[in-house]
């Protein structure tokens, strides 16, 4: 199999000196669904947050170590963070619509993207649509606000609206958390159609929704990344004493 | 006496203490209003809109002057506070925000905010009025742009802060410069409060006369000519009212009536809007 990203060596510091990762090395494959599990505070979302440099928003953080994108790593000063994002798309844990119409949303990175034309624009917004099984819930109120979606429909929203853009990597983060069960299967199933045309990378906090989705699963404690392999394996036969204790439920 | 029925008469003499003091607040209020209303009410004519002040002594005329002096000094002070205010609490808000120099910032305007009107209008007239020799409507304008801006500064930075942070890490997320996140994302979910902000800071300014005195002035005669010294209502209300003819102090009551009635409707206007948003969830 392919590796879409790769981070070697990376550590990662927060303002003030927090040393909230350590020298994690971990491969990310193409194709495919790379779940991140931990306790709180484990490193998992900070981790998650290095891949599109979110960090960079708060002055002070930093990294060291590599993470490698396409054979360059994006961590080096002269990488442009706006490209970067395009290609690396990102979907939060509450469902994060902008105060605009369903259209608007989707197309909202369409057009950062300089696509202008308004077939254009309608082609790719019913296919990001499509793609993130919404389009028949919302295909007659496209110019309504979309805050008056749903909680789970505003979560697919905003997945189409990375889908849109045509990204190599989409990395949500607890993207079911705040969501009822039949919104959660909803997105679990359309993570399972998405990784046919995008790499995932996924926190979660649900031991069995990262045993769903999953095919390949990150152990993460105290900033250390403890085991990583297969999720199957993970789940049935882990190596490591901390992962049999943490995916059965010992600790957590 | 029980404890129970002890405790009931405190909390009978409290409610009755705190009726009282809201009842004093309110007595002044609906007397001040109701006296414009029915003196106002009495007062106006149409000839107050159309027509431009006679000689003094002279029955009828009217305030065509000060109507069109006041909308073009107010006009004018919000094209050139409204931006200013908007664009500076934008600064604090997302390029300055945590940092101490925002702080201090939102500090100076809420002290700006109080300062006394005629404060603002001798420093402009400092500025704007002795240097020209005259009175003009721009130096009216500035003064009230001055007043406005820290108001506009501080309710545009409270909207842009309760604008979710994760709203702008998305817009981030999808490869969006800080101006673009700012200018199409976060102005909309603020849009709502900077507007309400705007038309309050309008309300303030539409009814100062201190700062007008030192800088517009007045002018007896129709005039839109901003360079020179141009009618505010407010300040015919002042001088009107000071004044010994009785026509002078209909014209006045009139003249009140309006300005209160356009402070009202603005003010109902803004509640509206932030009452609006906020049934939206």
């Amino acid at each position: 199999m392919k590796i879409e990203m790769e981070t070697r060596g990376l550590n990662f510091y927060y303002v003030g000196g927090v040393h909230a990762l350590k020298d994690v090395t971990l491969p990310i494959y193409k194709n495919s669904v790379t779940a991140l599990i931990g306790p709180s505070g484990c490193g998992k979302t900070t981790l998650l947050r290095c891949f599109n440099r979110m960090h960079d928003l708060y002055p002070g953080n930093r990294y060291e170590g590599e993470i490698i994108f396409e054979g360059t790593n994006i961590l080096s000063n002269d990488i442009d963070l706006i490209e970067l994002r395009s290609r690396i798309g990102m979907v939060f844990q509450k469902p994060t619509p902008f105060p605009m119409s369903i259209f608007d949303n989707v197309a909202y990175g369409l057009r950062l993207n300089g696509v202008k034309k308004k077939p254009d624009l309608a082609e790719r917004v019913e296919l990001a649509l499509r793609q993130a099984a919404l389009w028949q819930e919302v295909k007659d109120k496209l110019l309504e606000s979309a805050y008056a979606l749903s909680g789970g429909q505003q979560q697919r929203l905003v997945i189409a609206r990375a889908l849109a853009v045509e990204p190599d990597v989409i990395l949500f983060d607890e993207p079911t958390s705040a969501l009822d069960p039949i919104s959660t299967a909803k997105i679990e199933e359309l993570l399972e159609q998405l990784k046919k045309s995008v790499t995932i990378i996924i926190v979660t906090h649900n031991l069995q929704q990262a045993a769903r989705v999953s095919d390949r699963t990150g152990f993460l404690m105290l900033g250390e990344l403890i085991e990583f392999d297969a999720t199957e394996a993970m789940f049935t036969a882990p190596n490591v004493k901390l992962t049999v204790d943490y995916v059965t439920g010992r600790f957590g | 006496m029980t404890r129970a029925r002890m405790r009931k008469l405190e909390s009978v003499g409290a409610l009755a203490l705190c009726s009282l003091a809201a009842f004093a607040g309110l007595f002044w209020l609906v007397f001040i209003l109701g006296d414009v209303l029915v003196h106002g009410i009495k007062a106006l004519h149409l000839h107050l809109f159309f027509k431009d002040p006679v000689p003094p002594g002279m029955q009828g005329g009217g305030l065509r002057n000060a109507f069109v002096g006041q909308l073009l000094i107010t006009f004018a002070a919000t094209i050139i506070g409204v931006p200013m205010g908007i664009l500076g609490g934008t600064f604090l808000a997302e390029y300055a925000r945590g940092k101490w120099m925002a702080r201090i910032i939102s500090v100076l305007s809420d002290i700006m905010v109080s300062v006394p009107s005629i404060v603002i209008g001798t420093f402009i007239y400092a500025l704007m009025v002795r240097p020209f020799g005259h009175f003009n409507g721009w130096a009216g304008a500035v003064a009230l742009a001055i007043i406005m801006v820290p108001v506009v500064v501080r309710t545009t930075e409270s909207m842009l802060t309760l604008v979710p942070w994760t709203l702008r890490e998305a817009a981030f997320a999808l490869g969006a410069p800080y101006y673009k996140v700012i200018t199409q994302v976060v102005y909309r979910g603020a849009a709502a409060g900077i507007l309400t902000g705007v038309l309050l800071s309008i309300a303030r300014v539409a009814g100062e006369t201190a700062p007008l005195l030192f800088t517009s002035f007045n002018n007896n005669f129709f005039s839109t000519d901003m360079n020179g010294p141009i009618a505010s209502l407010t300040v015919t209300i002042f001088q009107y009212a000071m004044g010994p003819y009785e026509d002078w102090h209909r014209q006045a009551w009139a003249a009140s009536f309006i300005i209160a009635l356009f402070i009202l409707v603005i003010t109902i206007i803004g509640r509206t809007i932030v009452k609006m948003r906020y049934d939206k969830g």
